[in-house]
């Protein structure tokens, strides 16, 4: 069995995408709707794990968001800032699909090592954030098994892409000559903030960097709060204290 | 690839650049030479409200600074209070200086005309050191590619400013490395020394770029220690960090 051969159902489908477009009419928080986008990639495309990565103004990549905060997988995404699947279709504007990793060892020698050091994924697939022609990212897809996604699955994968292009830009009404780089910067400064928070919560709590993030994003989709704003508080004041002492249910 | 003019002066830098002033000037420079602007200026917020030009490239750039400290109010202040770009075009559009009104009134009455003004916060995380504000006599936006250059360009400043305020010992902006601005771990273990000795972002770094330089270890190496919990910053000092300088904010 390969990747392909399992498409999403239509109501999940249709759960995922009314959900983003109703997060997108809001008033939201990229950071908060790039994590969104990559737990409905996950759910979606049957992947084990997905990451967004955005270039910075030098055209270096920056991971933002993973479906999982654990070192690793930040570390594999980060990794690809030089080398692998992601950078090459950031460069490109292709979908970039290696349907088995084993094959590739010689193309990104790091990339495949790490992969291999851990013995996780099989398949990567990359996905291109594209604007008018101007790439600004890519997502990036995991399989813990061999195999090239389907023609559908491909072009939900861009579908997905193309709404975290489409949500980047739309965060704030653009007025002006407040573009495309703002916009990105903007993103990137707010994962920096989240990072600190991360760590402050974590100190304070006790808890792991994934849990500190969980935490986070917990706190502030209940109380229907900017997730980078809530990040602002606990680096800022002494909100940390009111997040670690909320009512939290762990997510399955 | 894109020529990104002011990007590229500012990476060429000399590494041992230890006065802010002179680092702002190099930085103010590279703008007005790799731009299409006329002046530009740096001005720290070094406590909320005191406020200094650390350099401005002529006496309109300084004026321009001058006037949004006394009416507390302009682009500048308006970059600094939102932590975005405050980007003005036309300042004789009236929709677009509606923020700021006093300020917009006061610069064509001071001033032989200024048609264009784009300020830029001075931003890592949650800190915002200050801003740079640019100005032309014409009006008219910065285009794309100018714009790109100028984001890229203040994240370096920004970090390199930092690097200098969080200076352990004297070793100018050597210590900056670009690669801060995407390593998690460094973010994390700021947030973590935060929590642990009650210090502001600015100040947390500061202790961990002084461990790593006492030290001798790369910055992100001491990053890891701290989120893996090898390292703990109490408030006995630890070695080599009696020398944070002056680190504020």
């Amino acid at each position: 069995m390969t990747p392909a051969d399992r498409g999403p159902d239509t109501r999940q489908l249709i759960a995922a995408f009314v959900g983003l477009a109703d997060t997108l009419v809001d008033d939201y928080d990229v950071i908060d709707l790039l994590d969104r986008l990559v737990a409905h990639s996950v759910e979606l495309l049957a992947a084990d794990a997905a990451g967004i990565l955005l270039a910075d103004p030098q055209g270096r990549l920056r991971a933002v968001a993973s479906s999982s905060e654990d070192a690793q997988l930040m570390e594999l995404l980060q990794i690809q800032a030089e080398q692998g699947p992601c950078v090459d279709c950031y460069r490109s504007g292709s979908p970039v699909a290696v349907p088995d990793l084993d094959a590739a060892a010689r193309q990104w020698p790091r990339f495949v090592a790490s992969l291999a050091a851990h013995e996780t994924y099989r398949s990567v697939h990359a996905l291109p954030m594209r604007l008018r022609g101007e790439g600004i990212g890519a997502l990036n897809l995991f399989h813990r098994r061999p195999g090239a996604l389907g023609p559908t699955d491909i072009a939900l994968a861009q579908g997905l892409a193309d709404i975290a292009t489409i949500g980047i830009l739309q965060e704030r009404a653009i007025h002006r000559g407040e573009v495309l780089n703002e916009q990105l910067q903007t993103a990137l400064n707010n994962r920096v903030i989240i990072e600190q928070a991360k760590g402050v919560l974590s100190q304070l709590g006790g808890l792991s960097m994934p849990g500190a993030f969980d935490r986070l994003r917990t706190y502030s989709r209940e109380r229907n709060l900017r997730l980078s704003e809530v990040a602002r508080q606990v680096v800022q004041t002494d909100l940390a204290a009111d997040v670690l002492s909320a009512p939290y249910r762990r997510r399955s | 690839m894109v020529d990104l003019p002011v990007t590229r002066a500012l990476l060429a830098i000399a590494r041992d650049t230890r006065d802010d002033r002179a680092l702002a000037e190099r930085i103010c420079r590279a703008c007005v030479t790799g731009l299409d602007v006329d002046g530009a200026a740096i001005s720290l917020l070094t406590a909320s409200t005191l406020r200094t030009t650390l350099w401005a490239s002529d006496p309109t750039a300084d004026l321009l600074e001058e006037l949004q400290f006394s009416l507390g109010q302009g682009p500048c202040m308006e970059a600094a209070t939102t932590g975005r770009p405050d980007l003005t075009p036309d300042l004789s559009d009236v929709t677009d200086t509606a923020r700021w009104t006093v300020f917009a009134a006061a610069v064509a009455e001071q001033t032989d005309g200024i048609g264009a003004v784009f300020a830029l916060p001075l931003q890592w995380g949650t800190v915002n050191l200050g801003v740079l504000d640019l100005y032309r006599r014409a009006p008219g936006s910065l285009s794309a590619v100018q714009l790109r250059d100028l984001v890229g360009a203040v994240e370096i400043a920004t970090l390199m400013l930092l690097g200098l305020r969080t200076n352990p010992d004297g070793e100018g902006v050597n210590a900056w490395d670009g690669s801060w601005a995407g390593r998690a771990e460094i973010h994390q273990a700021t947030g973590m020394v935060i929590a642990q000795l009650g210090l502001s972002a600015t100040d947390a770094f500061a202790r961990l770029r002084a461990h790593a330089f006492a030290e001798q270890r790369l910055l992100g190496d001491v990053a890891a220690d701290v989120v893996a919990r090898r390292l703990r910053f109490t408030d006995a000092d630890e070695p080599g960090s009696g020398t944070t300088g002056r680190s504020t904010s």
